[in-house]
């Protein structure tokens, strides 16, 4: 089953065009790893695929729902981990994650927000103001939220970054859970070691275009 | 099928604007020179010939850009979006000559350049709104979000500016009987026509000017978006090293 | 997910995060006692004058103070991006731009409450018999001014003169809200029988209720690419 179908998408911002003619499709319980050098627009496909963006030509459909026409039936089952964590300074961990799940159609119990945090490591740091938190931190906060949301689709701008070699292991073990669980992951990434643990398929985005990868490729190949 | 309209309209312009002109032109010599002077102002009443029909045709302005946002907004075509700031900038303009022409009206009549009547705070009010909507375009930078945002705009001052009349109308009313009133007690023929050819005339000039520019404005966007395909080619070679 | 839900989910968060940097409203109430001495000093001279002038000095340091909690209630969502997080999650749009009214209500009205004493002593005003009609036209003015000023505050985050834009488009559009304001408060303050002002409130939530629909309607175009 098909979770994500892009159809000859473009984007321009203002002047430039960044994104060219792009296709591709994304099955459920699959994880695309997408590469690409500073500049190429990764960051922008992924938030067109978040539905942050509207693609400037080309159709997009995600869940079966056509997802420019039909937003905000489609942003349920979506979760998108970007450079900004989304998280308030001045609220505890259990408080953003309250007030990231109010804001979709979960609404954990304590106990499962408890549980979660647990997991993820920062159990401790539950009633810590977030403007405390390291970025590592940070970051497990997020994975806690996509414990706590289960997404269909969980798009992650570079997952890896400012994770020490716990987190990553652990961000690797939920990735592998959720995507076990059905979901799709797509994420944008320069780490080639850590995301081929968890990776099916990968491309890179060079010049405005998809170009797929092969395993080897990713082993042995400059990626430019 | 408005948009093919629109530009049928556009091979007429020529027409449009010599039909403009050529009515401010009888428009003025009625006015100027035709027509009666004023009991009470004598010669300088002339001015209203060039003032009233100004301001009537600033708001004209002003509801071609209300209606033309809440086209974008319907259609999200790029070129309404010209039409609408074409027709803010032209609006703009014409507001702020009438406000200027109504002032200077106002010395020699009123004895004073300002007053706080209800017309007069609303167009201060409209120029207002409009410069704000001129500077919100130029500040923001994505042009989609800027025709998004700025049609937003048109359409919460347009709703806002009878709100704004009605309630500094209250506001004199209630304080000091208005005893200005920009006419004469009846209107005769010898100085509605005049009026009438200069409203006209100024319209069509409207039409005219807001044709041109939109196509200019439109121009100009494919002139940006031609040298950005330029760029943006330079761009992605230079990303691949 | 419930449409009330997210109001108030939204509302108590922006509380709760003003409550704990106490930021907005410091710098809301030091920028309008500012206000009030600087009007203070240039009517010192003459009292007659303040006394006639009194609703309009209060309204406009309300004016001005409101400005400011209202451009914080968006720029605050900048910190980590959390505005991205309330564009893509699948709350309404209308309901996030209500909860944001309601805490920007609170926070301006607070402010105000708060204020108020201190004009009346810097002003020597004379004691107010009908405090909760003043406070209802406090409570409606601004709530004029926060439900387009909330819609433009969204408006104007991601815009260069930031700061700026946000007064510049907003007073232009609240002038009857100012002018009812004013007369509506002058009259309570004067004593005047409600009879002769009542057309004022009558005017502010006229408003009040045209511009909540109308900026409801047209948030999801500004939140929402």
């Amino acid at each position: 089953m098909v979770a994500i179908r892009g159809l000859h998408i473009s984007k321009s911002y203002g002047h430039y065009r960044i994104l060219e003619d792009l296709s591709f499709e994304i099955a459920a319980g699959e994880c695309y790893a997408l590469f690409g050098p500073n500049g190429a627009g990764k960051t922008t496909l992924l938030r067109i695929l978040a539905t942050l963006h509207r693609p400037s030509a080309g159709q997009l459909e995600i869940l079966g729902r056509d997802a420019i026409r039909e937003r905000e039936a489609v942003r349920e089952g979506l979760l998108l981990l970007a450079h900004g964590s989304h998280l308030y300074d001045e609220l505890n961990a259990v408080e953003n994650l309250n007030f990231a799940m109010a804001l979709r159609a979960a609404a954990p119990t304590s106990r499962e927000v408890k549980v979660a945090l647990d997991q993820v490591g920062i159990g401790a740091f539950a009633e810590l103001k977030v403007r405390y938190f390291s970025a590592g931190m940070k970051k497990r906060l997020a994975m806690a939220k996509v414990l706590l949301a289960r997404p269909k689709v969980l798009l992650m701008d570079e997952p890896y970054t400012s994770l020490d070699e716990a987190g990553m292991v652990i961000m690797n073990r939920y990735i592998q859970d959720v995507v076990k669980e059905g979901a799709s992951v797509v994420m944008a990434t320069h780490d080639r070691v850590k995301s081929a643990e968890v990776a099916h398929r990968a491309g890179i985005l060079r010049q405005g275009a998809l170009h797929p990868l092969t395993r080897e490729d990713l082993k042995t190949h400059e990626l430019f | 099928m408005l948009n093919a309209i629109i530009r049928k309209l556009q091979l007429y312009k020529g027409w449009i604007g010599a039909a403009g002109g050529l009515c401010l032109g009888v428009g003025l010599y009625f006015g100027l020179v035709a027509s009666p002077p004023d009991y009470y102002q004598g010669e300088v009443v002339r001015i209203m010939y060039v003032h009233v029909p100004l301001a009537h045709t600033s708001l004209l302005g002003y509801t071609v850009l209300f209606l033309g946002s809440c086209w974008y907004l319907w259609t999200r075509d790029p070129v309404v979006d010209n039409l609408c700031h074409a027709a803010a900038g032209l609006s703009t303009f014409f507001t702020a000559v009438a406000l200027i022409t109504g002032s200077i009206w106002a010395k020699p009549t009123w004895n004073t350049w300002w007053t706080w009547d209800a017309r007069l705070v609303s167009f201060a009010v409209l120029f207002l709104i409009l410069v704000g909507y001129l500077m919100l375009r130029t500040f923001i930078d994505d042009p989609e979000r800027e025709a998004r945002y700025a049609a937003v705009l048109a359409i919460v001052g347009f709703v806002d500016l009878p709100i704004v009349h009605f309630s500094v109308e209250w506001w004199r009313t209630l304080h000091q009987p208005l005893s200005i009133s920009m006419r004469g007690v009846s209107i005769s023929r010898e100085i509605l026509t005049p009026l009438v050819l200069m409203g006209i005339g100024f319209s069509l000039l409207f039409a005219y000017m807001l044709i041109v520019r939109t196509q200019l404005l439109y121009l100009s966007s494919l002139l940006r978006a031609k040298k950005g395909r330029l760029l943006s080619q330079v761009h992605l070679a230079k990303v691949q090293p | 997910m419930n449409f009330f839900e997210v109001i108030r989910v939204v509302a108590w968060k922006d509380l709760l995060c003003e409550v704990r940097s106490r930021e907005t409203i410091s710098s809301m109430f030091f920028f309008a006692l500012i206000v009030i001495l600087v009007f203070s000093f240039s009517f010192s001279m003459d009292q007659q004058a303040a006394h006639e002038l009194i609703a309009g000095i209060l309204w406009v340091a309300f004016a001005f103070t409101g400005i400011i909690g209202l451009g914080k209630s968006f720029s605050a969502e900048l910190q980590n991006d959390c505005l991205e997080y309330l564009q893509i999650c699948p709350a309404p749009k209308g309901a996030i731009y209500l909860g944001k009214v309601a805490a920007n209500l609170l926070f301006i009205v607070t402010a105000e409450v708060i204020l108020f004493p201190m004009f009346v002593i810097f002003f020597n005003l004379d004691v107010v018999e009908d405090l909760p009609l003043l406070l209802l036209i406090f409570f409606l003015a601004t709530l004029g001014l926060s439900t387009v000023g909330t819609l433009f505050s969204a408006m104007t985050v991601h815009i260069r003169a930031r700061e700026v834009m946000l007064p510049i488009l907003l007073l232009p559009l609240a002038v009857p809200v100012m002018i009812a304001a004013v007369e509506a408060t002058r009259g309570a303050l004067n004593g005047n029988p409600l009879a002769l002002y009542r057309h004022w409130i009558d005017l502010l939530v006229v408003f009040d209720v045209v511009f909540t629909v109308v900026s409801f309607w047209l948030v999801d175009l500004i939140l929402d690419s």
